[in-house]
């Protein structure tokens, strides 16, 4: 402006100088040698002067004035902009959730939007005013790559500038933030401001943290995963549009040399066709569906794949992929195999056991009958030589313990080869006088005290063979064992528990260490005492059968003191 | 006391036992032994020609029979007998007399109708008294 009025004063110097001149030529001739005229000249030559400079004044002040307006009407234009410019940008500072800052560089004033308040929980007066403060709130793992992007950003070394990275909120807790800024410069391209905006991106970071740990599993997982489309027009079994690295371990394809192609490729000469229909019908009906078969690699090795395939939708509710899951059970299936086969030749071997056993008991038997049965006609032939007699009463006793032990053998054999054994309901009462009968010439021997508690209709369903056998093992063991100083003393108790029936045989006779024995009390063959009419048959023929019905049996024992039998039956 | 018993079993020894304690127990008149399945069959083969021959022949009522014989077996008899014989001797009843203690035993002899008891050995004077009432 300065130039510009010295340019115009100096404009109007020369003007007017030049003025003085023409006039000062134009009227010099006219107006010679007279002192009116003298006069009249310098009048003239003024006038002229004065108008002439007049014009020129009125000129530049109505450019000037023209201007002025011109000036001031883009001043108002400009005005408004900046007005609604304003509005506007309070507008979007308040609709937007970003959090602004505006950073001027060279005075470092740094200036937060409300953002600041809302998003990260400041209070207005704890926010800071320089860059300091927001360097200081960046996650210290973060902070390093991000001052080196933002100082190469403020060097001008790169155009953009964005970054992801935690900040600090007021209770210390960070927040994934994106954050975007732009540089003001001045003429000289320096930059002097930086304006940013932060967004807070932390729900899609952890749902993209999430997403990737969902992922892993895919990944990760030694199952095969294979994803396939849903068309299935050109195949029955729609083309696959990812696998997972264990797919191409298992298979070994590369997941390239699969994509875009049907799970049938895998299939061959040994797969099963019927468990293949299966599947194909349960894709046709959106079925998820589970098979086995006999599947092939790259290579041509045959292996068993456990297969699913189960539909997926799309948030609409359509059908929109199928995810396979595949296990290579190749190993599994051999082993089953193989146990199958060991079963097979194991129920082979028993069976033939069984029948062995069978045969075995029939031919000792068949003979032992002879000798019984022989035995029996010489009771009444009457026999002079006592030497004879005693020789004939030592070959019966023998056949006749030879006979028990068979008999009880083979009521082993049958226990053992018959799971399901017929019961029936049976009066406890009943079975003890039928055992009671049987023993009558040991009872009249020995003369035991016999306690006997048993309610008279109590009753158990069971098989009655067994349950007499086992109490006439009991009682004579009962008597067998009795001691030698004592009067015999047997107590019988049976009482109904809920769903039981419990019996108890108790005697005072010499006992079994328990202490030595627990163990092999019930045991094959197991002898304590040196009897020489035990077998080491009894307890374990009785325990067998107590079992094949469901019950239990326990034992308490004292030496010279006397054993205890405590048996449990299921009522029903 | 019955007129006429069969005793079928391939050993003597049995069978000696068997013809003493029908005789102790006075259970039948005439004894008649088979060392097996194939004897016995022959016998009722026989039989049904001297049967038409001779009206007052007097055939066994009653055969104990074993199982476990070299030829033929009790069942393979069995069979044969229900096949072919039964027409003849429908009122023949057998008694099975064996040393067996296979369980399938038991339950086969069910199926034969003829069969009227399975018994375990050896014979017995008492077990033939008992068996008296019934076949006289």
């Amino acid at each position: 402006m300065k130039s510009k009025s010295n340019i115009i004063t100096f404009i109007f110097i020369i003007t007017a100088l030049f003025l003085a001149l023409i006039s000062h030529l134009a009227f010099r001739n006219n107006l010679k040698n007279n002192v009116e005229n003298f006069n009249s000249y310098h009048f003239l030559v003024d006038a002229f002067l004065i108008i002439g400079t007049g014009i020129l004044i009125r000129f530049v002040i109505a450019r000037n004035d023209k201007r002025n307006i011109g000036i001031l009407k883009q001043l108002q234009t400009i005005n408004t902009e900046i007005k609604d410019s304003n509005e506007r940008y309070d507008i979007v500072a308040k609709a937007t959730s970003d959090t602004i800052w505006d950073w001027k560089i060279q005075t470092d004033e740094f200036v937060w939007n409300k953002g600041i308040q809302g998003v990260f929980g400041y209070k207005n007066e704890d926010v800071g005013n320089s860059s300091n403060w927001w360097f200081d709130r960046i996650h210290p793992e973060d902070s390093l790559k991000m001052s080196v992007k933002l100082y190469s950003f403020l060097e001008q070394k790169t155009e953009r500038w964005q970054d992801e990275y935690r900040f600090k909120c007021a209770d210390g807790s960070y927040k994934y933030v994106f954050d975007r800024g732009f540089l003001l410069k001045d003429i000289d391209g320096k930059a002097i401001r930086m304006i940013g905006a932060i967004q807070d991106v932390t729900k899609q970071k952890e749902e993209e943290q999430r997403l990737k740990l969902l992922e892993t599993v895919i990944t990760q997982t030694k199952d095969a995963v294979v994803i396939t489309n849903t068309d299935i027009s050109e195949n029955p079994i729609p083309n696959i549009i990812f696998v997972n690295q264990a797919f191409a371990k298992m298979t070994g394809y590369k997941p390239k040399e699969v994509i875009g192609k049907s799970p049938i490729m895998f299939a061959g000469v040994k797969s099963d066709s019927n468990e293949l229909k299966k599947l194909t019908e349960s894709i046709k009906n959106y079925q998820e569906c589970f098979i086995e078969t006999v599947s092939y690699k790259k290579n041509g090795d045959e292996y068993w794949v456990n297969f699913s395939m189960i539909p997926v939708t799309n948030k609409e509710g359509e059908h929109s992929h199928w995810i396979s899951i595949q296990r290579d059970v190749t190993k599994e299936k051999n082993q089953e195999r193989e146990r199958e086969q060991l079963i097979q030749e194991l129920t082979r071997n028993n069976k033939d056991l069984k029948q062995f056993s069978y045969i075995t008991s029939h031919n000792f038997r068949a003979p032992l009958s002879n000798l019984t049965g022989l035995l029996n006609l010489i009771d009444d032939l009457p026999i002079e030589n006592e030497e004879l007699q005693e020789i004939l009463n030592g070959f019966k006793r023998s056949t006749h313990l030879l006979n028990e032990t068979i008999d009880d053998l083979v009521k082993v054999v049958i226990i053992k080869d018959n799971p399901s054994i017929q019961k029936e309901i049976v009066s406890i009462k009943e079975i003890f006088e039928n055992v009671f009968f049987q023993l009558n010439n040991q009872i009249n021997l020995y003369k035991p005290i016999i306690n006997i508690d048993i309610e008279d209709n109590l009753s158990t369903t069971i098989n009655r063979a067994y349950l007499e056998s086992i109490v006439l093992n009991l009682m004579s063991n009962a008597l067998k064992y009795r001691s030698l100083t004592k009067t015999p003393k047997i107590s019988i108790i049976a009482v109904e528990k809920e769903n039981s029936v419990n019996l108890i045989i108790k005697d005072n006779g010499i006992g079994i260490d328990l202490g030595k024995n627990s163990d092999k009390i019930f045991g094959l063959y197991q002898r304590f005492h040196n009897y020489p009419d035990s077998k080491g048959l009894g307890l374990y023929l009785v325990k067998s059968q107590i079992e094949a019905m469901g019950g239990s049996i326990e034992v308490e024992s004292q030496v010279n003191k006397g054993t205890q039998f405590s048996l449990t039956f299921k009522k029903v | 006391m019955l007129k006429s018993i069969l005793c079928v079993d391939d050993d003597p020894i049995t069978l000696m036992l068997c013809k003493k304690v029908i005789v102790k127990a006075e259970f039948s008149e005439e004894i008649i032994f088979a060392n097996n399945g194939q004897e016995a069959y022959d016998l009722y083969q026989s039989f049904v020609v001297k049967k038409d021959r001779d009206a007052i022949f007097q055939f066994p009522q009653l055969i104990f029979l074993d199982l476990n014989m070299p030829v033929m077996n009790g069942w393979e008899f069995l069979d044969l007998f229900k096949d072919n014989l039964l027409n003849e001797f429908s009122q023949t009843k057998v008694i099975i007399l064996s040393s067996t203690i296979d369980p399938s035993d038991y339950q086969k002899a069910k199926q034969y109708q003829m069969v009227s008891h399975f018994l375990s050995k050896p014979i017995t004077v008492e077990m033939l008294q008992n068996l008296k009432p019934l076949y006289s």
